[in-house]
């Protein structure tokens, strides 16, 4: 449940450490976002002598919530913590890797290179 | 059919398709709980050790454990069976296994028969050797070679190193 205002951790080596989100894409007036939906977020923080830079605007992508996610056969998966993966307009990773288990929904929604990077897919 | 069940891992308890909380760990480790009860003891680091409901405690406290002896008991003795062993194959001990008493007991008399007679046919054997080896210094005695016992011992008396 990630809404405007919600804090994350970045997920893989772009240069960001954390994001806040400022608007989530799909629907006007949409309030939550969740695992596999697209963000647009703000730096809050990032790691120094990397091409991102504090308060650059950003798509990312959502890849762990601490909100639980239900799949159709009944599974329930919820996370430590709130994560997304920066990306760009094509929706490809800015970064080169990926870190932290990720769920499998995101091959669904053509986040392939994503998930091929992970090192775990639940 | 049979159903996939996993384990829960704060009490130990059956988890059925469909049921449980998987949680994710930042280390991506997997635990999945059986219950919010459950899940919600493993958060406030609840030990699953200390609460007397749980598998682990039974486990650590052995309370199971006395069922689980009776069955180890009869599975070790239903075990030392029908195999063959060094010389024997496994048809002759099913054999042996199967005669009854009395036809072992005499198979066996018979046997102590067979050796006493063959102990008895050496004696006899023996004695009539003896028999006959005395009869033979008797028939020597008889000719004339009495001093037989005393003439070789003759030179001995005064020996002890002569011609050494």
């Amino acid at each position: 449940m990630i809404q405007t205002q919600t804090h994350l951790n970045v997920a893989d080596n772009s240069g960001a450490r954390e994001l806040m989100c400022i608007r989530i894409l799909g629907a006007s007036n949409r309030r939550y976002a969740h695992i596999g939906d697209v963000i647009v977020a703000v730096i809050k923080e990032a790691v120094p002598n990397m091409p991102l830079q504090r308060s650059e605007v950003i798509r990312a992508v959502i890849v762990r919530t601490c909100k639980e996610l239900k799949r159709d056969n009944g599974m329930i998966i919820r996370y430590d913590d709130n994560a997304a993966v920066v990306i760009d307009q094509e929706g490809n990773p800015k970064g080169t890797r990926v870190f932290g288990a990720i769920a499998r929904e995101l091959r669904q929604l053509n986040f392939t290179k994503i998930v091929s990077l992970a090192p775990e897919v639940l | 059919m049979v159903l996939k069940t996993e384990l829960c891992r704060f009490s130990g308890a059956k988890i059925y398709p469909g049921k449980g909380i998987r949680f994710v760990r930042a280390d991506s480790q997997v635990f999945l709980f059986a219950n919010s009860k459950c899940k919600r003891y493993f958060h406030n680091r609840l030990k699953p050790s200390k609460l007397t409901w749980t598998a682990m405690y039974r486990k650590q406290h052995k309370k199971d454990i006395h069922a689980e002896t009776v069955k180890k008991r009869r599975r070790t003795t239903k075990k030392p069976y029908s195999r063959s062993i060094v010389g024997a194959s496994l048809e002759v001990i099913q054999k042996k296994r199967t005669e009854k008493a009395e036809v072992r007991d005499a198979a066996r008399e018979a046997a102590l028969r067979e050796i006493k007679e063959r102990i008895k046919k050496t004696k006899d054997e023996k004695k009539a050797k003896k028999a006959e080896v005395m009869a033979k210094v008797q028939k020597t005695q008889g000719k004339g070679n009495v001093p037989k016992g005393g003439a070789p011992k003759g030179p001995k008396l005064g020996g002890g190193g002569g011609k050494r």
